[in-house]
């Protein structure tokens, strides 16, 4: 089937992407708005929060006011804060007194790579297994897969973590319990995503290197993708249930077509896409995951990083943190947005907010 | 495919002759002339520097390092290194070294941390626990340079630990050469962070809070370590160190926990050396309630150390009746600390005017120290004797290490759970570091204490050579302090260590913590 | 004496008489029900049937492990911890605290949700858009996360857990009444009874609410198994309940210490937690099951 794009459709697809613009600038804006009004909720000297400044001298603490505009109104620091977020400086790290924006840097890499390889792993095996039982409707797999699914979502992700560990690190042995990479390897961050910076890296010992990050990458993936796989599971099993419901199968049937003629060609283009629109939900709710399994397995990932910077009370990382994370989250969620409007004309239909 | 075979024998000769050791907490730097907390001297004193002279890993007696052989005059004022001539420098790619160590570094060295007026004295802070401590710049009265290989270091009294102080792990031998390029650099600060020494292992890569790399040095004068590299991976958790050692994922870890487990396992060997250490329960002097001695004394009736001894340190201690171990020769059998009661203790609260209670905050370490080795859980079980007495406490604990040294050291605390590890085996070290006057003001002395006969008695102690004199001034000090009770010692306890037992040679001594010199791995 | 019917009346079962009938067909989903009726009995009874308090250290028996093992002692029954507390007993309060709270803290948001949902169905145009945008961007941040940020705010502790994680499920019942008030509000008898002359508010009191309190009890036992989660999630960072509570999560973390002297701390309070989301979950899906065939119908 070619897309073809009418004029209309253009339009159509065009006011879409506006709109989730729009969406993505209101979305920001708010998130700014929180993080600057988090320096005046924390604990502390406002100035100190926002910068993370903490020994700085009177002199220097003076300049930084003027920089951030404190003795103008709130609006102005406000502009302030933001012209120096856009020029990428969130301030330093209370406690390792390094940029943010380069802690970041480093350390969002590692959750976006987690992140990724999970939710591909929890697309690759939910779906097809939902549509497996949507298609033994109301019979012993569908049970199967349903009870299976109840226990995935239900288990606290912390304690399937520390289980993973202890049976396949420490008793079992095939896989790691913690890191990205064994630190005997020496890979230089280029792009912060281990797996191709190691293929970047010129180190005799690349193959080496790949192996072992993958290793190490198998049981946090897995503990991650677990309850998205399950959700991803049941959406498919209902997408797919609702399709083989509609009348265009059922003329389908009529037809003569054989069942797997039916299944492969009509049924599962339209169920994948409905359950497409929902994998940006399941985005956020992964990465709240991945922050919990990051610290479980000392992944050096952002959300660990985040959650060390509450213990020790680093307000400019939270307020740094924050922000990217909340941004990166929503960049995916409107990217899924767009892939899903192109795939499916249906979606494009304005939808107003009343 | 050949090339991957290839790449496969040498991967496994990475990890063959490498050494993975799980360390649990960051270094605060890598000068551990700056310091003076345990986890940076094990990572830094004995894999990148070099003292004058060292102790004996066998006997813990003075054996020659830098200086080949000394002498002391007879007043014992005067004393003179003579200085081996073939110790290299680390060759990095942040500096070149042109030279063989020679009498300018020992003399920079010391001075840096001596004389107030150097150009290197303030970076990093200007403070150097361990030497203000042991009052060497009142008791150096010059060191001179007699050739490139001689030093005399003129003392203005005679000095019973003066060599034991010197061979302390603080007082390592830094590079002047290297200091005079960071001066025309203007990057004098990077002396301590980007370190250059002679020891056997030489710094490659740091980051913050995960991991040190280092490298053997090529031209170590003890000769060259087999090893590819030796990591320090930072733990800080107990079980997640274990799971790393189960796993293979560490060769070596420190302060392991679950004995029994390490025991069982084939693979695996628990040791432990008797260190010189005290776990105690400080208080914050110059902070009411606690700057009233009855409050205090009130409170070292009402610990039950045997139960803390049992549920903390599993048995692996004994309880501390002072500051000063069994094992040292200053130990006084005669002095005993309070028996537990809490008729006592209400009565001397009673009679400090706190009959009804107060609350408190008790600072908890966050990390395992072989002097205490779960300070959370220690906190609980004050928690719950000192709620019999009517004080209820509030326990602080979630900042990071070096957080929570600096928060106490300045003072923001009531009390604290802390100890003590010597860095030598000179008794002086535990007197003087921890609750002397002029400690106070570096800041190991965390109870801020400074009481005058205290100071004068270890004074007279460090003034004789005649031992038993010694002995007795400390008996008189030790007795002072229970008398006073600035801090509720708790118990002296062994460091253990485990590995895997492809890991041969000794890592662990009694003095002076982690050294990987010589440690090979098959 | 019994009065005879004289007419023969047709019933008409309310709507959640209705549910209840469909709900209860399944049998697993009856087995999750008595569940979670039991869990409701310990966190009630927590005093009462506790044989130890759950700060109480027992140090002659310290690590003490499950009474079946040979080790164990029975008057531990599920062993001890570190400090010698009865994990029974700290098992049990933990009911109170992890599940007990999760339906306090799933009640008040939702009693806060429904009145901003019913006021916010009732308004149109940009005031609507604007919330509507708002709510789109507070959902799309998922639950723990945000309840992170407000503890990280407001500073650790099981108090400001609850306050964090009430704030959280509040849009999400915001949400969900917002729709079904909606929906109904176009639906016939609404207009019915608004040519009756009915104000808005009656019509909402007397006509919509009895129609969607099923598909908000649905919402909260989703809400209440996130909340669980929650909770034990926080605690087991160390963000929520403070040490010596026995909290299920926090629990849980204080077990990891001791994980391979004594792992029943760690395996205990995660199949506590495992427990009752199931059975939480259980219910919830049942409640589903039931209106999915009471609309069939």
């Amino acid at each position: 089937m070619a897309l073809i794009l009418t004029g209309l459709q253009k339009t159509n697809m065009l006011i879409f992407t506006l709109r989730r613009f729009s969406l993505f600038f209101f979305t920001l804006l708010l998130l700014t708005m929180l993080s600057f009004s988090l320096s005046f909720l924390f604990p502390g000297e406002q100035l100190i929060n926002l910068t993370g400044q903490i020994s700085a001298s009177p002199e220097q603490l003076a300049v930084l006011a003027d920089e951030y505009q404190q003795q103008s109104g709130l609006l102005s620091q406000y502009v302030s804060y933001l012209k120096h977020l856009f020029q990428g400086d969130m301030g330093y790290s209370m406690t390792s007194h390094l940029p943010i924006s380069s802690e970041v840097l480093n350390r969002l890499p590692a959750t976006v790579e987690l992140a990724c390889v999970a939710l591909l792993v929890a697309m690759f095996v939910g779906i097809p297994v939902g549509f497996c039982a949507a298609i033994y409707h109301r019979k012993a797999p569908d049970n199967l897969i349903l009870t299976i699914a109840m226990i995935g979502y239900s288990i606290p992700v912390f304690w399937l973590g520390i289980l993973a560990i202890l049976v396949f690190s420490i008793q079992l042995g095939w896989f790691p319990s913690s890191g990205q990479i064994s630190l005997l390897f020496e890979i230089q961050h280029v792009t912060g995503l281990q797996l191709i910076d190691i293929l970047l890296s010129d180190s005799p010992y690349k193959w080496q290197a790949f192996q072992d990050a993958t290793r190490h990458l198998i049981l946090p993936v897995i503990v991650v993708a677990l309850a998205p796989a399950t959700i991803f599971m049941r959406l498919a099993r209902s997408a797919m249930l609702e399709v083989l419901d509609t009348h265009y199968i059922k003329a389908a049937k009529a037809k003569g077509l054989t069942f797997s003629q039916i299944i492969y060609r009509h049924a599962m283009r339209n169920a994948i896409i409905k359950v497409i629109r929902d994998i940006g939900l399941q985005f956020a709710n992964l990465i709240t995951i991945a922050m919990v399994t990051e610290v479980i397995f000392s992944w050096p990932g952002i959300g660990s990083w985040l959650i060390e910077s509450i213990y020790q009370r680093d307000y400019t990382a939270i307020q740094g943190g924050l922000i990217v994370l909340s941004s990166f989250i929503f960049i995916v969620h409107i990217i899924i947005d767009l892939v899903y409007a192109a795939l499916n004309p249906l979606a494009r239909e304005p939808r107003h907010g009343t | 495919m050949v090339l991957s075979g290839c790449d496969s024998n040498e991967a496994l000769s990475l990890s063959k002759k490498s050494i993975i050791y799980c360390s649990e907490g960051p270094p605060e730097s890598f000068n551990p002339q700056t310091v003076s907390s345990g986890t940076t001297i094990d990572a830094t004193s004995h894999q990148l520097y070099n003292r004058l002279i060292e102790f004996s890993p066998v006997d813990n007696a003075i054996m020659p390092a830098i200086a080949k052989s000394w002498h002391v005059t007879r007043d014992g004022k005067m004393i003179t290194f003579y200085l081996r001539k073939d110790i290299q420098f680390h060759q990095t790619s942040y500096f070149m070294p042109t030279r063989a160590l020679n009498a300018d570094d020992v003399l920079f060295s010391f001075n840096r941390m001596l004389d107030a007026s150097h150009k290197y004295h303030p970076i990093s802070g200007g403070k150097y626990p361990f030497f203000q401590n042991a009052q060497l710049a009142s008791l150096i009265d010059n060191i001179e340079k007699i050739n490139d290989h001689t030093i005399r270091f003129r003392l203005s009294h005679s000095d019973s630990s003066f060599l034991a102080n010197i061979g302390g792990d603080s007082a390592v031998i830094l590079s002047k050469e290297y200091a005079d390029e960071l001066v025309e650099l203007n990057a004098m600060q990077e002396i301590d962070m980007l370190p250059i020494g002679t020891g056997p292992f030489k710094f490659k890569q740091y980051s913050s809070g995960a991991f040190i790399r280092y490298e053997p040095h090529a031209d170590y004068w003890r000769g060259k370590s087999e090893l590819k590299q030796l990591v320090f991976d930072i733990t800080p958790r107990d079980t997640a160190r274990l799971t790393k050692l189960l796993a293979g994922e560490c060769d070596v870890i420190a302060y392991p926990i679950a004995h029994e487990k390490i025991k069982q396992h084939p693979n695996l060997i628990l040791e432990s050396v008797i260190s010189f250490n005290v776990g105690y329960f400080g208080f914050n002097t110059r902070k009411p309630p606690f700057n009233n001695p009855l409050v205090r004394k009130a409170l070292s009736y009402a610990i039950n150390k045997q139960a803390i001894l049992e549920a903390v340190y599993t048995g692996q201690a004994e309880i501390a009746n002072g500051i000063i171990p069994n094992s040292s020769w200053a130990y006084d059998a005669t002095i005993t600390s309070p028996d537990y009661s809490i008729a006592n203790a209400q009565k001397l609260l009673t009679q400090a005017g706190y009959g009804n209670g107060f609350s408190m905050d008790l600072w908890a370490m966050p990390v395992q120290r072989s002097y205490n080795p779960d300070a959370i859980t220690m906190a609980k079980l004050i928690q719950a004797d000192l709620q019999k007495i009517g004080v209820e406490v509030n326990i602080v604990s979630g900042y990071e290490w070096s957080t929570f040294l600096r928060k106490v050291s300045e003072g923001e605390h009531q009390s604290v759970l802390l100890g003590w590890s010597a860095d030598n085996p000179d008794p002086d070290n535990f007197f003087s570091s921890l609750l002397s006057c002029s400690s106070a003001s570096t800041g190991s002395n965390r109870t801020f204490w400074c009481n005058k006969r205290f100071d004068q008695l270890i004074q007279k102690a460090l003034k004789t050579n005649n031992i038993n004199k010694r002995k007795a001034y400390y008996s008189k000090a030790l007795r002072l302090i229970n008398e006073e009770v600035p801090l509720i010692p708790i118990a002296h306890s062994k460091r253990y260590q485990a590995r895997d037992n492809s890991v041969k040679g000794t890592v662990l001594r009694a003095i002076g913590g982690v050294d990987f010199n010589g440690v090979t791995k098959n | 004496m019994a009065r005879d019917k004289i007419y023969l009346e047709e019933e008409f079962p309310t709507p959640l008489v209705q549910l209840w009938h469909n709900f209860k067909q399944p049998p697993v989903v009856m087995i999750g029900f008595c569940c979670f009726l039991f869990l409701i009995a310990l966190a009630v009874l927590a005093n009462i049937i506790t044989p130890y308090s759950s700060v109480e250290n027992h140090l002659d028996h310290l690590l003490l492990p499950p009474a079946w093992s040979d080790d164990g002692d029975v008057s531990f029954l599920l062993g001890t911890d570190n400090l010698g507390r009865d994990m029974l007993s700290r098992l049990i309060h933990g009911t109170s605290l992890t599940f007990g709270l999760s339906i306090i803290v799933v009640i008040a948001s939702l009693a806060v949700g429904v009145v901003i949902g019913s006021l916010s169905a009732l308004t149109t145009g940009i005031k609507s858009s604007f919330l509507n945008h708002f709510l789109d961007v507070i959902l799309s941040i998922p639950s723990l996360l945000l309840a992170i940020i407000i503890v990280a705010i407001l500073g650790p502790g099981l108090e400001n857990t609850l306050w964090a994680i009430i704030m959280v499920l509040i849009p999400q019942f915001v949400h969900v009444t917002r729709n079904a008030v909606k929906e109904e509000f176009a639906k016939d008898y609404v207009l019915a009874s608004r040519l009756d002359g009915a104000s808005s508010v009656r019509i909402l009191r007397y006509s919509i609410f009895p129609n969607i309190i099923e598909k908000l009890i649905s919402q909260a036992t989703l809400a209440q198994s996130a909340a669980i989660l929650d909770i034990a999630a926080l605690g087991f960072l160390g963000l929520g309940a403070p040490i010596p509570m026995p909290e299920w999560g926090a629990m849980l973390a204080n077990g990891i210490e001791l994980f391979y002297i004594a792992p029943w701390t760690v395996y205990l309070p995660g199949l506590a937690i495992l427990f009752s989301v199931i059975a939480t979950n259980l219910v919830g899906e049942g409640m589903r099951h039931a209106l999915k065939v009471r609309k069939e119908n």
